[in-house]
């Protein structure tokens, strides 16, 4: 068993695991350190969410099928042991339709993190430029 | 940018603007329009009709190009330049109009955004119609 990077839309975890060509696998009780989401007999769970699965009953799971179970598709490279995870696709359409910024925290100039969620009650701009 | 209401709602999705006329002679856009709808909308609650633009999603190639250029990213913190270009390489394939994926990928590989690669990709990025994943400019 070798050390696997999984890069996810929130961050990135180092976790027990295996890669065989473009297959990522792991202990299915790496889930929750891996990607946020526990493997229960109810289904993939995170907090009070459950999603109904098929299929991943084994101690072993392959990330690609639990990424599609959650409507994420997942890119390996098998070379730097790293596998890519996408926003699941319900994440994504739900964010357009339903219109709610997501929270989130930059650092200012000096280092000091700030959340949108901070200046909620007022109007806000939000500003995207690259200085290059 | 985009405008986000005190309760949390995004009032206008994402819009390309700009904040002053520094580049009006490469982009063509001037910086008045919007900041004048951006003062009604704060003065008055007012909000221009693109507001209710509708935000098309990824496509598959497009997610699959975010994941590569995640790929060569995480290579190159790790000192795998060849492995990051790599990824890079293919998420470009996959998405050649993404500015998040094309132009985001040229300074990782030493390459200067704005420079003649940049240009190149602004050239065709206008032929092919201007894509972007956002309010359009009317």
């Amino acid at each position: 068993m070798s050390t696997l990077t999984v890069l996810t839309p929130g961050g990135s975890a180092d976790v027990p695991g295996q890669i065989d060509g473009p297959r990522a696998t792991l202990a299915a009780a790496e889930l929750p350190a891996a990607i946020g989401w526990e493997l229960k007999p109810e289904g993939l769970c995170r907090g009070d969410v459950c999603v109904p699965v098929q299929g991943l009953d084994g101690p072993t799971v392959d990330l690609a099928e639990v990424a599609g179970a959650l409507g994420s598709t997942v890119l390996v490279d098998d070379q730097t042991a790293a596998v890519a995870i996408s926003v699941p696709a319900q994440d994504r359409r739900a964010g357009l339709i339903g219109r709610q910024a997501p929270d989130f925290s930059l650092p200012d100039l000096d280092g000091n993190l700030h959340t949108l969620e901070q200046f909620a009650g007022r109007k806000r701009l939000l500003i995207a430029f690259a200085s290059w | 940018m985009i405008w986000i209401d005190a309760g949390g709602t995004i009032a206008r999705p994402n819009s390309a603007e700009v904040g002053t006329d520094m580049f009006v002679d490469f982009t063509g856009v001037t910086p008045d329009e919007h900041m004048d709808q951006v003062r009604a909308w704060v003065r008055s609650e007012e909000l221009p009709a693109d507001a209710a633009y509708e935000v098309e999603d990824l496509d598959a190639a497009e997610v699959q190009a975010r994941l590569a250029f995640r790929l060569g990213a995480h290579a190159r913190r790790g000192g795998d330049d060849d492995r990051a270009r790599h990824w890079f390489a293919q998420a470009a394939e996959l998405a050649p109009m993404d500015f998040s994926v094309r132009r985001a990928a040229m300074p990782l590989q030493e390459v200067d955004p704005f420079g003649e690669a940049f240009f190149e990709l602004f050239g065709a990025w206008r032929e092919a119609g201007s894509p972007y994943h956002g309010v359009p400019r009317s």
